[in-house]
């Protein structure tokens, strides 16, 4: 007979663990560089930050953990029995998740009118580098999101809740640092 | 016959929490056309964004279930957190 180890603890599955520890390594990788380049050139770094539109960063930041919390929503109805609200949270995280993009998508399309591009300077190389890659987890989490709302096993939102949720703890971390630490 | 949906009180009041937490977030940043030291408002900035991540692990990818791995997790975060304030720092803000 097998003994439970440690890792029995955690919740959900263990590979989906390993992927948001990898993705947490990753991204904190990228904001210890971040703010390592920016000891070279601190004043360049507050100029170039004043151009990033905050109120539109934060309100962000209300759309993702929202999102989140239908997604958790979304996991304890569906193991409760209730499959058709279980359902619709997942429709809302996935819209909640467009509403972000959208919002990231205009954020772009001013930098983009005021001239400004991922080699402007060095911080706006970091800012694509890391916000982009973060949007590029929110489209997959909204089609993943789309995917268990039809396909809605309680372990397959379970799964899918918890790249969700991981989307969004890097957001809480990376939006402080590239957005408001001045 | 369907089972008791469980309480959702403690994922509100995670939300609930995650929300107050961004506000004052937004509040401490807009401190820095006013004068107060950027040291202080950065330092504040990254100690919310850590307790926004607790709430997090702990509710939506319910470590609370998991004790040892919340405090793991935690304790890692917090000197991830401590790396990215002395760097932070450093650069005389």
């Amino acid at each position: 007979m097998s003994e439970a180890t440690a890792l029995d603890e955690l919740p959900g599955e263990l590979l989906m663990w390993v992927l948001i520890v990898s993705e947490l390594l990753v991204f904190g990788m990228g904001l210890a560089a971040f703010l390592g380049v920016r000891l070279t050139d601190p004043a360049g770094f507050a100029e170039a930050q004043d151009h990033l539109h905050r109120t539109g960063a934060a309100l962000n930041t209300i759309v993702l953990v929202t999102s989140g919390f239908l997604a958790a929503l979304a996991l304890r109805w569906r193991e409760g029995g209730a499959r058709r609200k279980a359902r619709l949270a997942l429709v809302g995280a996935a819209a909640l998740g467009v509403v972000f993009l959208v919002i990231k998508g205009a954020e772009y399309a001013g930098k983009a009118a005021q001239g400004i591009a991922w080699d402007t300077h060095p911080f706006f190389t970091f800012y694509y580098l890391l916000t982009g890659f973060h949007a590029a987890h929110v489209v997959a989490g909204v089609v993943i999101l789309m995917l268990v709302a039809w396909k809605d096993a309680a372990k397959n939102i379970e799964v899918a809740g918890a790249f969700w949720h991981m989307v969004d703890l890097v957001w809480v971390l990376l939006f402080p640092v590239i957005y408001l630490l001045a | 016959m369907n089972e008791p949906v469980k309480n959702p009180d403690p994922l509100r009041r995670a939300w609930l929490t995650l929300l107050a937490l961004s506000g004052a977030s937004a509040l401490v940043a807009e401190l820095a056309g006013q004068g107060v030291d950027r040291r202080l408002i950065g330092t504040a900035i990254l100690v919310l964004a850590l307790m926004k991540s607790r709430v997090i692990l702990a509710r939506y990818l319910d470590l609370a279930a998991a004790p040892s791995w919340l405090r793991g997790f935690t304790l890692t975060l917090w000197i991830f957190g401590g790396l990215l304030l002395g760097l932070f720092l450093v650069a005389g803000a």
